[in-house]
């Protein structure tokens, strides 16, 4: 075991450890990061061969339970209708994201205020803005500004392609008079900071081998790692340990070879997001926090919030190309994002036009619906369907309920015999009622645009792809884990920056926020080097 | 007949058979542009996809000869084409996981099979690194959005 102090640890490599990283790199401090991962190689991402579109169901599946890396740990999630998705690398999910990279609204930061339910965020959106600026920059931001869904935005680099499946669909938005916009996407349009301009490969959800997708492993992280931070890969930390005065001291972690460690640090920060964040809380008992480090409010791991899904489909009679350009990145509508109570829900939703299938997921989404039949009329019936087919998702915000929760399983273990996390999860009623709204209004947009044929599926049960409020901020110790600038009410050198500090989910992909957040508290902490322990 | 294992883990006679139940399941067009899932050549790709399954296949193609026999054929190989899909149907409601797992493979396969992506108006290629050209962005679609103004909560 080593006895260095390194000023700073950071635990997960993902969105916000990177982030983190970087931007505490100007101090000069000794950073070192530890993730269970590895470096990918997108020389072998699934968009270089033949079988691209299969591998989504192998290697680069969605759930950690069936991937099976071995840098995965597993999750009891059968306590829940949403799997976790997640991915474990340097990049985390980014490795997998769509890179959709909207910001979240203003009123996101005070739904309590507006509505009446959950609470306000202890921040607001103008002291995140120059933060969404920043890591737009960092990030490789595309979009077009003059979006009337939000206050006035610049973004660095011009939007994505919408191609044909993004103008047939906008007519239909037209149509009805609904608001759409092109997708604020972490996808380079033309070359930005040494990454290659996006050529429209496709399956950004499994990774993209152009690297125009803004992972954070092409990012932020060749940036960290040229400014000093050492990153240790493969290197799955057990727990973070105290000292007498109950402030953090380190970490235990696991190398690939499965040797024990223990890293010192001044200051510990935590960015495994909002699964992983609570997982490794509840993980670090002691005398001092029985019930898992940070935890006297009692509220790690409570307040689970995902975006419930729903996605809808349509079939039309022409050509449109929905197989190019990226995935999950084309148009987006924000039509009844806000609270509107004669739709008998609070808060809700945003639909992201989410491309067509390939010719693999035309054949096997159509097996699976009995749409395209074996056999007689097999051809005739793929025919209809292959390159018709556009399809849409639609994110609902969930609101935060301390039922929904993470905790450590019982007897289910990762490969190092640390306590995997267990999910327990309802459906709200409120979230039920938006679903069914937005299912029936997506087919309405989608039959405007001219689908002759439309179906619905609402939650998806594999979508548990964004993962918050499981160790939320907040101003008043008994209520949330982590004070206004990311600190653990508790421990006062022990930081949290991923989506767990989370107060609401609002209804848009979270990486974007999860990322200003990060380089908000490291600002915070930068400002306050003299005094950060007080 | 040989018994002998060629290298998609088959017998030759049960690729012979395998690839009949594969024709069945894709069977060729009728304006003859796209083949046959069986006479395209998916049983080595079967084979290699499903290598941990092969046994539960070798067990329903034995089962379906068996079905075949008591309509009077020789084999599955040997029954009419107008039989087959009535006797993959019966094997089914015995042997549940048979068809489910071959029209996966068959489906997945199939389409990924340069002759097909060509008939159906594609390049025979990954995306990486060619990637796609798409039409350019139409932004006057955006007119009547503007127009309406603001559409959030301050």
């Amino acid at each position: 075991m080593s006895d260095e102090v390194v000023d700073v640890l950071i635990v997960g490599a993902g969105a916000a450890g990177a982030a983190m990283a970087w931007s505490l790199s100007d101090t000069r401090m000794k950073i070192v990061c530890l993730e269970q991962g590895g470096w990918m190689n997108p020389a072998e991402y699934p968009s270089t061969q033949s079988d691209w579109e299969l591998r989504q169901f192998g290697d680069f599946g969605l759930s950690p339970n069936g991937r099976g890396r071995p840098e995965d740990y597993p999750i009891n999630d059968s306590g829940s209708p949403i799997a976790i998705s997640n991915f474990n690398a340097v990049g985390g999910s980014t490795i997998l994201y769509a890179a959709h990279f909207p910001r979240f609204h203003p009123g996101d930061f005070k739904v309590r205020t507006l509505d009446g339910v959950a609470d306000d965020w202890p921040i607001d959106y103008d002291r995140l803005e120059p933060y969404y600026e920043q890591n737009a920059q960092m990030m490789g931001v595309a979009g077009l500004a003059g979006d009337p869904a939000y206050p006035h935005k610049e973004l660095p680099l011009p939007p994505v392609s919408l191609g044909k499946l993004g103008h047939t669909l906008a007519g239909g938005f037209n149509k009805l008079g609904w608001h759409w916009w092109p997708s604020d996407s972490a996808i380079a349009t033309v070359p930005h900071n040494g990454r290659a301009q996006c050529i429209n490969l496709g399956p950004c959800l499994t990774g993209c081998a152009q690297g125009a997708k803004g992972s954070t492993d092409v990012t932020y992280w060749p940036a960290a790692v040229r400014q000093g931070v050492e990153l240790r890969t493969h290197c799955r930390v057990r727990e973070i340990t105290v000292d007498e005065n109950d402030m953090a001291d380190g970490v235990i972690y696991y190398d690939a070879d499965g040797v024990e460690h223990k890293q010192r640090a001044e200051i510990v920060i935590v960015g495994c997001n909002g699964v992983g964040t609570p997982r490794l809380l509840l993980n670090s008992r002691s005398r001092a926090f029985p019930d898992g480090i940070a935890n006297r409010s009692g509220l790690v791991g409570r307040n689970l919030m995902f975006h419930p899904y729903a996605m809808v489909q349509g079939v039309f009679d022409e050509r449109l190309e929905g197989f190019k350009g990226p995935m999950g990145c084309c148009i987006v509508s924000q039509e009844f994002y806000e609270t509107d109570p004669a739709r008998g829900f609070l808060r809700g939703y945003s639909y992201e036009i989410t491309r067509g299938m390939g010719p693999v997921g035309t054949a096997l989404s159509g097996m699976s619906s009995g749409e395209i039949p074996w056999g007689a009329g097999h051809h005739e019936a793929y025919a209809e369907r292959f390159d018709r087919n556009a399809g849409m998702v639609a994110i609902c915000e969930d609101l935060p309920e301390p039922h929904n929760r993470v905790t450590l399983d019982s007897e289910l273990v990762d490969s190092n015999g640390i306590p995997a996390p267990r999910i327990e999860y309802r459906l709200s009623e409120n979230s039920q009622k938006m679903l069914e709204h937005c299912m029936a209004r997506g087919r309405e947009v989608l039959r405007a645009a001219g689908a002759h044929s439309t179906t619905a599926q609402g939650p998806l049960p594999f979508a548990g792809w964004h993962l918050m409020g499981t160790a939320r901020m907040g101003t008043d110790p008994a209520a949330s884990v982590v004070n206004e600038w990311g600190r653990s009410h508790d421990v006062r050198n022990l930081f949290i920056v991923d989506g767990s500090i989370f107060v609401t989910a609002a209804a848009v992909n979270p990486t974007n926020t999860i990322q200003a957040l990060a380089l908000y508290v490291a600002d915070s902490i930068k400002e306050r080097l003299a005094n950060l322990f007080d | 007949m040989s018994q002998a294992e060629s290298d998609s883990g088959f017998s030759r006679a049960q690729e012979r058979a395998l690839a009949c139940v594969l024709d069945e399941i894709i069977p060729p067009s009728e304006d003859g542009r796209f083949p046959g899932a069986g006479e395209l050549g998916l049983v080595s790709y079967v084979g290699e996809r499903a290598a941990d399954l092969v046994p539960m296949i070798v067990q329903g193609l034995s089962s379906l000869d068996e079905l075949a026999s008591g309509r009077g054929a020789a084999d599955f190989a040997a029954l009419p084409r107008g039989e087959r899909r009535g006797v993959l149907e019966e094997l089914t409601a015995r042997e549940a996981g048979f068809l489910p797992l071959l029209l996966f493979h068959t489906f997945s396969g199939y389409y990924q099979q340069p002759p097909v992506l060509e008939a159906l108006g594609l390049e025979a290629r990954p995306p990486f690194p060619e990637g796609h050209e798409v039409e350019p962005n139409d932004h006057a679609l955006l007119d009547p959005v503007r127009e309406r103004g603001p559409v959030y909560r301050s």
